[in-house]
């Protein structure tokens, strides 16, 4: 079982979880002082706590299929960063209004998420 | 866990530090008003702005420093480094955020970095020396 991936899944979880009320907090700040059509906010909305899910399932199956050295977990981890990426590159580029803090905030997400992609892949031809 | 709040204070300074590095020209506007008139603003202008760059530069070298040792594991579980890293980060986020908004001299800036970024990588330094020198 990989220590590096580990400790990334540990911090990832730490920084989704701080990411997740920052946006919160945005979304309240920029729904007040924006001019948003109400279906585009709502829109945002929902789609923030999808990610909450799909993040929380990812990063759970991802510690567990590590520190028990199952492939399957592992995979399903791997295949869930590919939608969180998604996300993530929405909450970047598509956004209707993108502050330069959440540009900032996504990128670092991708990065975790790049990084964790690869010790994932390396962790889990070992296993096989 | 002290990790993960040593983690998240580095993150916040990283991204208000970028954020400054962003928009460095309206800081620099903005604070120049305060202290001079006119015809220095022009003057003042083209000098304190590459002075900030230098120093923003500066500041992310010293970042890079400070992450490699925590993400190779040389001072992650180190206790006194931790609690120095969370001090100066928090510190430091709180400055630049006062920074930002209250449209602070540039020259305190120098001060700020010199405190919360140059001490923990510092405190870094030694350990990778400490580390890899003599605990062989």
């Amino acid at each position: 079982s990989s220590t590096p991936l580990e400790i990334l899944l540990f911090l990832n979880g730490w920084y989704y979880a701080t990411y997740f009320l920052l946006e919160i907090f945005i979304f309240v700040y920029k729904g007040l002082l924006l001019p948003y059509p109400s279906a585009n906010l709502a829109l945002d909305l929902i789609m923030l706590f999808l990610y909450l899910g799909i993040e929380v399932t990812r990063i759970f199956f991802g510690s567990k299929g590590n520190l028990c050295q199952r492939k399957v977990p592992l995979s399903i981890s791997l295949a869930l960063t590919f939608p969180a990426a998604v996300m993530a590159a929405y909450y970047l580029l598509l956004q209707t209004y993108a502050l330069r803090l959440e540009a900032i905030l996504n990128t670092i997400l991708l990065l975790f998420y790049a990084v964790e992609l690869l010790l994932g892949i390396l962790t889990l031809a070992s296993f096989s | 866990g002290l990790v993960p709040c040593r983690f998240l204070t580095f993150t916040a300074h990283l991204v208000i530090v970028i954020s400054i590095f962003w928009s460095r020209e309206n800081n620099v506007r903005a604070s120049l008003p305060l202290q001079c008139t006119q015809e220095q603003y022009e003057n003042q202008d083209t000098l304190s702005l590459p002075r900030l760059v230098v120093a923003l530069s500066v500041t992310l070298g010293l970042f890079a420093v400070e992450l490699a040792g925590f993400f190779s594991g040389v001072s992650m579980f180190n206790n006194t480094q931790s609690l120095i890293s969370v001090a100066a980060h928090c510190s430091a986020s709180i400055c630049l955020s006062f920074f930002v908004s209250e449209h602070w001299q540039c020259s305190a800036y120098w001060y700020i970095m010199g405190f919360c970024s140059a001490l923990p990588a510092a405190v870094e330094i030694l350990l990778f020396i400490s580390v890899f020198g003599l605990k062989k």
